[in-house]
């Protein structure tokens, strides 16, 4: 049986309700779960803190549905960036981004997006498309852009729920996939194997990091259709 | 057997508030699938399935609910059922969602993935049980989801006829 993961699920400081999600996850079958924390250097200058071992915050941890073992928490950090200049504390020593198992950066302008190109996964979350019509109007539309340039590899699909009843067990969301353009065995990738593949990156991060680009939903004005995508970029450093 | 070759769709309805499992009746069920439908795939859709699919089993109990649908739309009711996310009673609506939780040909499929899947529901929910009492309840409220009077049901119509099914659809 396959292994899936949803490797964006919003961290969040209330405990318990955090603690009321991973149950929800590993209900539905999720092995690994990815708890995102979301700096935008926009804002007040906004310090990278270590990551809070996941054992120290939930010491007893939910049995994942179909399986024995319990569901495993991963920590990713994702960083929003406005400007190239916030880009340098990727390259930066400093050792609390390195503690963290997932790297992500969201680019608020088409020119960062175009900045990588090699060893690229792609995110795209389903949450927004199940909450109201115009945003699944706008997913599945810049999925089916997406696709059309990725050809459906490395993508990997999920949630950033905030809440248990928001998450979509992972054959129902290989069935969203299907509607985003995918194929199904492409589909059945972005929940397990493509995830898979982002964390073993993660894990051997000494000379490799991680890095997940995202775009800001498209507003109604806007004639270039943006993608409401995350990508996970593997870079060699 | 039967005009058109169907699917069963397994799935569990998961609440919060547990006066969403008051709502879980044909009626109601049936409203938010189609409802669902339509807001993934529009008329066409819905007019597919309006010709295809029945809730064919509930249990209020556990949550566990079995939808047929014909094997060529089946499908479009499957990719639709993430979008559910509520359960409507006499005007109060409950949030909610739709885990599949297994896909089958035939009703008996679905019965012997029901048994594993109860009994291992079943392990974990009595592990977190405080007392016998829940215990008892808990016990007898899994083991009584079963498909098996279904899968009777079916052996015994080898012919079901599925024109009936479609009055049974019109909410």
């Amino acid at each position: 049986m396959a292994v899936f993961a949803d490797l964006n699920v919003p961290a969040s400081p209330d405990r318990k309700s955090l603690q009321k999600l991973l149950e929800a996850a590993a209900h539905l079958g999720y092995s690994t779960v990815a708890i995102n924390h979301v700096i935008d250097f926009k804002e007040k200058k906004q310090e990278i803190v270590k990551p809070v071992s996941p054992s120290e915050l939930f010491p007893s941890l939910p049995i994942v549905q179909g399986k024995s073992k319990p569901i495993k928490i991963v920590t990713r950090l994702t960083l929003v960036v406005s400007d190239p200049s916030h880009c340098n504390v990727l390259r930066s020593t400093s050792t609390n981004i390195r503690l963290y198992d997932i790297i992500a950066v969201f680019p608020k302008t088409e020119k960062l997006f175009h900045a990588i190109d090699r060893g690229i996964y792609f995110e795209v979350l389903y949450t927004p498309a199940i909450r109201d019509s115009t945003m699944r109007r706008y997913t599945i539309s810049n999925a089916l852009s997406l696709m059309q340039i990725c050809k459906g590899k490395n993508i990997i699909l999920s949630s950033a729920a905030e809440r248990p009843l928001e998450l979509r067990g992972p054959y129902d969301v290989t069935n969203l996939g299907l509607l985003f353009g995918l194929s199904e065995s492409d589909a059945k990738a972005a929940v397990s194997t493509n995830c898979r593949a982002v964390l073993l990156h993660g894990e051997t991060r000494r000379t490799a990091f991680g890095v997940v680009y995202t775009k800001k939903p498209p507003r109604p004005d806007e004639e270039e259709g943006v993608l409401p995508v995350r990508k996970k970029a593997k870079t060699e450093a | 057997r039967g005009a058109w070759p169907c699917r069963y769709l397994l799935c569990e309805i998961l609440c919060e508030d547990p006066r969403c499992r008051q709502c879980i009746d044909e009626r109601a069920v049936g409203a938010s699938v189609k409802d669902a439908i339509a807001r993934a795939h529009g008329d066409y859709g819905l007019a597919c399935c309006s010709v295809s699919f029945t809730v064919k089993y509930l249990n209020a109990y556990t949550g566990i609910v079995l939808l047929r649908c014909r094997k060529d739309f089946y499908r479009l009711l499957w990719s639709a059922l993430p979008f559910v996310t509520y359960l409507e009673n006499r005007s109060h609506r409950y949030s909610c969602c739709f885990n599949t939780i297994h896909v089958g040909g035939t009703i008996r499929a679905c019965q012997k993935f029901l048994v594993h899947y109860n009994r291992n529901q079943l392990l974990l929910l009595l592990q977190n049980c405080s007392n016998e009492e829940e215990r008892q309840t808990i016990q007898e409220s899994v083991l009584s989801c079963s498909l098996k009077e279904l899968e009777e049901e079916q052996s015994q119509s080898v012919d079901e006829d599925d024109s009936a099914e479609v009055d049974r659809t019109e909410a």
